[in-house]
């Protein structure tokens, strides 16, 4: 069993993992309900 | 998608290894204006820079989401000049997803990324005989139309 994705919140803290691991970022807009 | 598409193994090997993911509700400023966001699920491919190269709205399951980010980063390649790296992503759609709904559009952009990386028109031929043959009723077929003629 794979473990869960680790999900960023905030963009900048994403975009700066993205910048150190030169790996794309997925953007996922979601309705939390 | 948090059902059925995100606890898949699959998706969570290709994501982990392949991406950095980033969750925002919706209805978050001013992410949401300024991405446009007017329905769920959106999701986006960003470059390191934030710019954005890809989106999908609405529900994917795993089988499909997978191909839909490999375009994604293929078209973040593409859209940076990365042509070399651009054809691995789309290599590894078609070699795996062949049967995807990201399959015809990943076709095109590979012979446009042949195309621009060897100033060599035949690949730009080849893509739409591909698509003639393999998607006659994809709408990249029609796009890729005018290239039977080089």
């Amino acid at each position: 069993m794979t473990e869960n994705i680790k999900w960023e919140t905030e963009i900048d803290a994403a975009l700066a993992l993205a910048r150190v691991e030169k790996k794309p970022v997925l953007l996922d807009f979601f309705n939390p309900g | 998608m948090d059902a059925v598409t995100y606890p898949n193994d699959r998706v969570i090997r290709f994501i982990t290894e392949n991406m950095i993911p980033l969750r925002v509700a919706f209805d978050a400023q001013p992410l949401s204006a300024d991405f446009n966001i007017k329905w769920t699920p959106a999701i986006i491919t960003l470059d390191p820079d934030g710019n954005e190269h890809h989106r999908t709205v609405g529900f994917l399951a795993p089988e499909e989401l997978i191909p839909s980010l490999l375009l994604g980063i293929g078209k973040s390649y593409f859209e940076t000049d990365q042509f070399d790296e651009a054809l691995g992503s789309l290599e590894k759609l078609l070699g795996e997803y062949p049967e995807s709904g990201s399959a015809p559009e990943a076709i095109y952009l590979r012979g446009v990324c042949r195309y621009k990386s060897s100033q060599n028109p035949k690949p730009l031929k080849a893509a739409y005989e591909q698509l003639a043959a393999e998607y006659p009723s994809s709408e990249w077929t029609k796009r890729a139309y005018p290239y039977r003629l080089l």
